[in-house]
């Protein structure tokens, strides 16, 4: 099926868009051209590195002679290459150059698509170790099909998911540079918790509510305690001479925003377990969806305050971002062009989409099979998945003494979930007519609470440690293993499609 | 060194000379025998007479050193009693008191045996016995099956520790200093209370599935689930430790250079009082007899409770904590009002972290060993209460500053602690 939707893809590109494309290209090669040095700058684009490239990108006539020895793969990249270096330069000249680019362009423009194509899943597919959980993915399709056995689905899609959502935040980088800081972050606020929030759709559709809750609860509590728990101690482990800082600033006022998301996520809660609702059960429901459209409104604020108001600070840690995120972008341009990006933006998306579909089908009788709480296999299992890539990369940026980054990335990731997964899921079940509300029950919200708050107290001084690490990782620890001898009062499913 | 002058003029001659030689011998170990002549009989008596001056002074020094001790006889006391009447208020009340200055002296034999063992020993000395009291009256309780009073003289150590001895530190010290404020050194509070938060967090969540009626096994999975987190309680100890004397020895040098220079203020004008073996084998005697009592202690809380018609809750969590505490609350006061408040924070908030962090789950896992069911399921109440009051001492620590006010509001908000406590019953039977 992925290989048609490929090659379909290819077809269509073939007949229709290549004087699209042709265009397109020479369009970001002017806006590139005209924005070379602000691009330079906040990516921190030094030199090119020995990977190799679709051959748009900023480089000036001087690195004309490092690109062709490099480009050692196939014999097609050089005639991909050349038309490329053409247009640079004469980069400015639009009016003759634009005719004969287009007839270059027409000439080979099928064998370009073909080989940026191949190029572009080279990049995307065979670039990165995690890569081999890939056809985890298709096994478990087929094995729903085939079997019954929902534990292996369910460990199968989980696994498949994996490198998935790690390419999804790599193309959505890729499409950042190319879009700038405003809409580079906008994207990266949106998909970058897409993992979750395509799951959590499915399971709404599939009327599991108290799934939904519970995937995005941990996957709050998971990225507050886990994820900066690990970075913490990784990162006192390799600077075990002196206690890491990080901006105390930025963390307090991050901090105070994930509480303020948080309290107002407790209300429905805390207003249905005092038993003082005007009707009970029907009027917290109400409450639950009016504040999800507050807090949608809060979070465009929020990131209109951050994109607007605060540029500078934000087009920092973007450009560190920019640089570092993954590890791929470390003095390099972007490997893939833009349309390429978003195409597997799509692709991928739609791809975790489906499998988010065995995957929350397999659930129950996963939880079944393997004899474990729902609740955990919610709480525990499932944020791993979508938390995975951050994981990995607040790791490494803590190892390389850049906490900033790791706090952003983790206390950053815990405020969208709550500003802006969680109500837009209330709001989402509100369309389709499923009871979804912030009533999350009181050993949930309880847990949520005391999290974040001891969290946020922690973060107050501005220093890190090994130890403070090991704290957090072992709280979480403890929080699993609450979550594992944790029953639901009410029952999972409240609604069958 | 004024006593052995004292001892001289007070003895013969013969002494004189021998208590000469046993005052050197308390720096140094070679046994002086300058008569190691024909007459061995005559050595061998001199020998004795030695250990036994030696004896005697460490008795004078130990027993005799501090006012306190003017309790020490209600330990017997208690025990007499205990054999002789019914009345288990008086038992109770007296082994109480006997206690306390055991505790004290406790206290003291650790610090001597400390000031000879170097940082690293002498801060894991620290660790160890600074709650050896609470340790255990709560084995005690334990082996008596008396759960509730365990959790509930454990809590109360901590409530004791962050409200009372706080308070009355700062209270004392800003009275002393009141023209202004006293200050302390904020980085080191903000992040022992910041531990302490965790610890506490750590030791809630049995408690908060209990109550939300949410396990997989109505009362078991939540025993199952407080022994495994005391065991990751146990490690995040272990590594604090390590944390502590390894890696950070520098942040931890001052402290404790100032807490061997200062504390009971015997080190800073005179080297040890006891030689390493006697404050080892003191240690020994104070901790035996400190169990002595500890056990009749135990065995009269109830019919204390019932004579003095005191709730349980109330013995456990206000009185059991008092005695323990005795010691570090004087220390404590004493150091505020030398204007010496880091060291006082750091006696309050580093004893309420240890007996979160280590005492509470080595309970429990004592308990599992000896087969009770010692969980850390605290009761809604005591878990609000002990969560509260972190969090809130906590923040008010945060802006590194202290003065009487700040020192009353403490000990009154204990007070309110406290009444709560004597108007507390548990909702459901004891043990």
């Amino acid at each position: 099926m992925f290989f048609s939707l490929l090659a379909f893809l290819t077809f269509n590109l073939e007949e229709t868009s290549f004087c699209t494309l042709g265009f397109l290209t020479e369009l970001v090669n002017l806006r590139i051209g005209t924005k070379e040095k602000a691009i330079r700058f906040h990516f921190g684009i030094k030199e090119m590195s020995g990977k190799l490239r679709v051959g748009f990108d900023s480089q000036t006539s001087s690195k004309m002679g490092s690109m062709d020895g490099r480009s050692d793969h196939e014999f097609e990249d050089e005639s991909l290459v050349s038309p490329m270096e053409l247009t640079k330069m004469t980069n400015g000249l639009t009016g003759i150059h634009h005719g004969s680019f287009s007839a270059v362009e027409q000439q080979k423009s099928i064998d370009n698509i073909n080989t940026s194509l191949l190029r572009s899943l080279k990049v995307i597919l065979f670039t990165s170790k995690i890569n081999i959980l890939m056809p985890c993915g298709p096994l478990a399709v087929v094995i729903h099909h085939l079997t019954e056995d929902q534990g292996w689905v369910f460990f199968l899609s989980l696994l498949g998911i994996i490198p998935l959502a790690e390419r999804l935040g790599f193309a959505t980088e890729q499409l950042a540079l190319f879009t700038g800081p405003t809409v580079g972050g906008l994207l990266n606020a949106t998909f970058g918790n897409a993992t979750e929030m395509i799951i959590s759709v499915h399971a709404l559709k599939g009327g599991m509510i108290r799934v939904v809750q519970q995937s995005l609860l941990g996957s709050i509590l998971s990225n507050m305690l886990l994820v900066l728990g690990c970075a913490f101690f990784c990162g006192g482990i390799v600077f075990m001479k002196k206690d890491q800082v990080f901006d105390k600033a930025a963390a307090v006022v991050n901090s105070g925003l994930l509480l303020m998301a948080v309290m107002g996520l407790l209300f429905p809660a805390v207003l249905h377990y005092t038993h003082s609702e005007v009707h009970y059960g029907k009027s917290e429901l109400a409450l639950s969806r009016f504040s999800s459209c507050i807090m949608l409104v809060a979070y465009a604020f929020y990131l209109v305050f951050q994109l607007k108001g605060h540029n500078e600070s934000y087009e920092r840690v973007n450009e560190e971002g920019g640089q570092n995120e993954g590890g791929t972008d470390d003095e390099e341009v972007p490997e893939i062009s833009k349309w390429e990006a978003i195409i597997w933006l799509a692709i991928l998306t739609g791809w975790i989409s489906v499998l988010s579909d065995y995957l929350v089908d397999a659930i129950q009788g996963a939880s079944a099979a393997w004899n474990i709480p729902i609740a955990f296999i919610s709480v525990i299992l499932l944020p791993i998945v979508g938390n995975a890539a951050e994981h990995a990369s607040a790791i490494m940026f803590a190892m390389k003494d850049k906490l900033d980054i790791s706090l952003g990335v983790a206390i950053g990731s815990s405020t969208q979930i709550s500003m802006f997964g969680i109500p837009f899921c209330v709001v989402v079940g509100w369309i389709l007519g499923r009871p979804m509300d912030l009533n999350f029950q009181l050993f949930e919200t309880a847990s949520l609470f005391i999290t974040v708050l001891v969290v946020a107290f922690m973060l107050q001084e501005g220093t890190s440690n090994y130890f403070k690490g090991l704290m957090l990782v072992l709280c979480y620890l403890i929080v699993a293993a609450s979550f594992f001898v944790h029953v639901d009062p009410s029952p999972v499913q409240d609604k069958k499609p | 060194m004024m006593r052995p002058v004292d001892e001289k003029e007070s003895f013969a001659m013969e002494v004189e000379t021998i208590v000469d030689s046993s005052v050197s011998s308390v720096k140094r170990y070679p046994p002086e025998m300058p008569h190691n002549g024909p007459l061995s009989s005559v050595a061998y008596s001199w020998i004795l007479w030695r250990i036994l001056k030696r004896l005697s002074k460490s008795i004078k020094v130990v027993i005799f050193g501090t006012k306190i001790n003017i309790l020490l006889p209600f330990g017997p006391l208690s025990i007499v009693l205990h054999f002789l009447t019914e009345n288990h208020g008086l038992v109770f009340f007296f082994s109480l008191i006997g206690i306390t200055p055991l505790a004290e002296r406790l206290g003291y034999a650790t610090e001597q045996l400390a000031a000879y063992t170097g940082q690293t020993v002498g801060g894991l000395l620290n660790a160890t016995f600074g709650n050896a009291t609470e340790m255990i009256i709560a084995m005690y309780a334990l082996k008596n099956g008396m759960i509730r009073v365990v959790q509930q003289s454990l809590l109360g150590s901590i409530l004791s520790n962050m409200l009372l001895v706080l308070g009355c530190a700062f209270f004392a010290g800003g009275v002393v200093h009141s023209k202004k404020d006293q200050i302390f050194n904020k980085a080191a509070a903000v992040v022992n209370s910041g531990l302490l938060l965790m610890a506490v967090m750590g030791l809630m969540f049995p408690a908060v599935l209990h109550f939300t009626h949410s396990e997989v096994q109505y009362g078991k999975s939540e025993v199952a689930l407080s022994r495994f987190s005391s065991c990751v309680m146990l490690i995040a100890y272990a590594s604090y430790l390590v944390f502590q004397l390894k890696s950070h020895r520098n942040l931890y040098h001052p402290i404790e250079d100032e807490e061997g220079l200062n504390e009971a203020d015997l080190d800073e004008d005179e080297p040890p009082e006891l030689s390493q073996w006697e404050a080892i084998s003191w240690l020994a005697i104070l901790t035996l007899w400190i169990s002595i009592l500890s056990e009749y202690l135990v065995d009269a809380i109830e019919g204390a409770s019932d004579a003095l018609n005191l709730p349980m809750a109330f013995i456990s969590v206000i009185l059991l904590p008092i005695v323990g505490n005795a010691a570090e609350h004087a220390s404590a006061i004493m150091f505020a009002m030398k204007n010496k408040l880091d060291i006082t924070l750091g006696v309050a908030i580093g004893s309420s972290t240890q007996i979160s962090m280590f005492v509470i789950p080595f309970s429990v896992v004592v308990g599992w060993l000896m087969r009770q069911q010692m969980d850390l399921n605290f009761q809604l109440f005591e878990t609000a209460t002990l969560f509260i009051t972190v969090l809130v001492v906590a923040f008010m620590l945060q802006d590194g500053t202290a003065n009487y006010f700040k020192g009353l509001m403490l000990i009154l908000c204990y007070f309110i602690v406290a009444a709560s406590f004597y108007f507390h019953t548990d909702p459901e039977k004891d043990d």
